[in-house]
């Protein structure tokens, strides 16, 4: 069963939600000194912010920049009680949906990871469907998106479809029922395609590791791994114990986020590091965004948000460069697992 | 570690739970963040300290904690971080490290007595899958800190001698200063056929002994890949090397297993620090038949 919520209460809805205690409402907000969007706590409705995708990912409420796995006093170990409060995400596109599935699939795989879910656990996850791609970087249409939302919002003009995709969707409808009403309308999956979102052209990209347009491209990189950090879906992560200084024995343990295209990222003892190349670690980040992961669970890490071009300093368009690998003179040498 | 299933759609349903009851704002309980993932290490006790060498020393540690040969533990110190380390005994009655002083944290390692106490998780990854090669030969080449793992391998074999026949050892060290499981030594040249080389003599010694390579000892050696199953762990240049002359000998790819090694955090298959081309070398190695792995030099 879908639901329709009028806009003109949809600024009602919203606001009861704000007003509710234990709840933290979590949304699109344009900041006034750079105009660039980013997830926040809503305040007032008049912040909230559709009109284009979010610049920064989702992900850091769920995978902290800061994770203070536990601390220590000399020989004693405690772990922090962790009580993340339940958090309403409002306004998610279809690709960071998907990249918040990536992550889940990656951090309880083979063992679950309980930081993380934690405060995914305590997240409802609202989406806002795009029926046409933001900018020319979006590539959402190539990476095969699945759908992932506990409720969906698909803007029609003077109202908002809301489809239930979960149990925790239908429980929060549910409390809120007040502001909707129940409807018939069904949208077909022709009319969910984002339009002209299908820039990437290759199925397989196994075949051309060893191209020579790689080097090309990649000469531009600067390490500054903003890719990284704005990817929704990249989840590499590192240790470090910082200490008091007043008492070198007491401190905490921290996980950070940590980022592929630096050396260090594969740096062991000896200095040798794997990836000593530039074109190394780009290629390592595109081919786990666009084959390994999928070679392990049947989907692609990378969903195609555009981030880490749009983000990138000078525009380095993995996608064009794939694209324009030619598939008659491949260097046929896969590379071997 | 993969025990887990349970836990998550208990805590699911928990966390579901905790929200009605935070509409009614009652008191709830507060969640415990568990253990299963093994990132927080625990404390164990050094029930034994020696020094190799200058720079080797091994610990033993009381714990009983079942594993196979090959299998690693992070190991370290709260305040000055973990490393990988393999698991170099094979006992279910306690853990031994053998480990060199290359940097922070192993260094930290070293100043350690017997007495105190490593926090440390694990094991992880996947070993020597011993029971697999019941009715083979075996040959195992080491090379400095890669005999550490082995001689997990070779304890195993000792405790299972029937299962196999022919045992057949290759360690090579820089130098005769840089040998470690020195006493060990002893008893595997009594009960295996035990070669031993030196790449140099020391520099103040009056050493004379026989000074090369061991993989020159490989080559020069007349076993055939008939029933045998090779181990090699060491610097990834001799792995290569042994590597070449074993295909010269006609072993094929799935008679050899080798170790890799790649900077490691997490060890379960999640930072992503130890990928090889999709593969993590935490949970799908460290041990690899070559043809799973045959890009272990590369990214
Ligand atoms: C599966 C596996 C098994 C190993 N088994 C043994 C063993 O039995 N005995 C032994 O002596 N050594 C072993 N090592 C190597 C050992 O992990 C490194 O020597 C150790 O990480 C160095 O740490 P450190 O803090 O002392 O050095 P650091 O001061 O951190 O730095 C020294 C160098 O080590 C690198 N390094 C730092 N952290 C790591 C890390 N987590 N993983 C890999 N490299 C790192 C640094 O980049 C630097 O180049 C093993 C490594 C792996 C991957
Ligand atoms: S954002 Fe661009 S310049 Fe920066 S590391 Fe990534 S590819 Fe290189
Ligand atoms: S790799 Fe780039 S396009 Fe793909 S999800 Fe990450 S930031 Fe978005
Ligand atoms: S050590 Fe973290 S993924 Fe292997």
């Amino acid at each position: 069963m879908n639901y329709v919520l009028k806009k003109e209460v949809f600024s009602k809805f919203v606001n009861s939600v704000l007003k509710e205690k234990g709840i933290d409402f979590i949304a699109p907000v344009k900041s006034e000194q750079n105009d660039i969007i980013k997830f926040q706590k809503l305040i007032s409705f008049s912040d909230l912010c559709l009109d284009k995708n979010a610049y920064y990912p989702l992900k850091e409420w769920f995978f902290k920049k800061n994770e203070v796995l536990f601390e220590f006093k000399g020989d004693k170990i405690t772990i922090p009680e962790k009580k993340p409060k339940p958090k309403i995400f409002f306004g998610v596109r279809r690709c960071d949906l998907n990249s918040i599935n990536r992550q889940d699939v990656a951090f309880s795989e083979g063992c679950w990871d309980p930081y993380y879910f934690l405060e995914r656990e305590a997240s409802t996850l609202i989406g806002y469907h795009c029926f046409e791609k933001e900018d020319n970087y979006c590539f959402c249409g190539s990476v095969g998106l699945e759908d992932h939302y506990d409720l969906m919002f698909y803007d029609r003009g003077d109202y908002f479809l809301v489809e239930i995709g979960s149990k925790k969707g239908a429980w929060f409808l549910k409390q809120r029922i007040r502001f909707f009403k129940k409807t018939t309308e069904r949208l077909s999956a022709r009319k969910k395609v984002i339009k002209n979102a299908n820039r990437l052209q290759k199925k397989n990209i196994a075949p051309f590791y060893d191209h020579k347009n790689w080097k090309k491209g990649v000469d531009l990189c600067l390490g500054c791994t903003s890719c990284n950090t704005l990817c929704p879906s990249c989840y590499c992560f590192e240790f470090k114990d910082k200490v008091n200084i007043s008492n070198l024995k007491n401190g905490k343990r921290i996980r950070e986020w940590s980022a592929c295209q630096l050396k260090d990222f594969s740096e062991v003892a000896g200095n040798h590091i794997f990836r000593s190349d530039r074109e190394h670690r780009f290629k390592h980040r595109i081919y786990h965004q666009l084959q390994y992961f999928n070679e392990k669970h049947g989907k692609h890490l990378c969903s195609g948000c555009g981030r880490c071009i749009r983000g990138c300093p000078t525009r380095i368009d993995f996608v064009g460069i794939l694209n324009n690998m030619k598939t008659k003179k491949p260097n046929v040498k896969k590379p071997k697992k | 570690m993969i025990k887990n299933k349970k836990t998550k759609t208990k805590s699911t349903k928990k966390s579901l739970k905790n929200k009605k009851v935070k509409k009614s704002r009652t008191a709830k309980k507060p969640q415990k963040v568990d253990l299963v993932y093994g990132l927080v290490p625990k404390k164990k006790k050094i029930i034994d300290f020696k020094r190799e060498t200058s720079i080797n020393f091994t610990l033993k540690l009381d714990w009983k904690v079942k594993h196979d040969p090959g299998q690693f533990m992070m190991v370290g110190i709260p305040g000055i971080g973990e490393c990988p380390i393999s698991i170099c005994s094979y006992s279910d009655q306690y853990v031994e490290l053998s480990i060199r002083e290359v940097g922070n944290v192993t260094k930290a390692l070293g100043n350690l007595k017997k007495g105190g106490f490593v926090f440390a998780r694990g094991p992880f990854g996947r070993g020597y899958p011993m029971h697999y090669f019941k009715g083979n030969n075996v040959i195992i080449v080491g090379g400095g800190c890669g005999i550490a793992p082995l001689k997990g391998v070779i304890e195993y074999i000792t405790k299972n001698r029937t299962d196999f026949k022919d045992v057949l050892l290759y360690l090579g060290y820089r130098s005769p200063d840089d040998v470690i499981f020195e006493e060990q030594l002893k008893s595997w040249e009594k009960k295996f056929c035990l070669n031993v080389s030196y790449d140099k003599a020391p520099a103040k010694s009056c050493y004379d002994g026989k000074v090369g390579f061991v993989t020159e000892l490989i080559r020069k050696s007349k076993f055939d890949n008939k029933n045998k199953i090779v181990f090699i762990c060491g610097p990834p240049i001799m792995m290569e090397t042994v590597i070449n002359i074993l295909k010269k000998k006609k072993f094929n790819n799935d008679q050899i297993y080798i170790s890799a090694e790649r900077r490691m955090q997490c060890g379960g298959g999640k930072c992503g620090h130890c990928m090889i081309h999709g593969v993590y070398v935490c949970k799908d190695g460290p041990v690899f038949r070559y043809d799973e792995l045959m890009d272990y030099k590369n990214d």
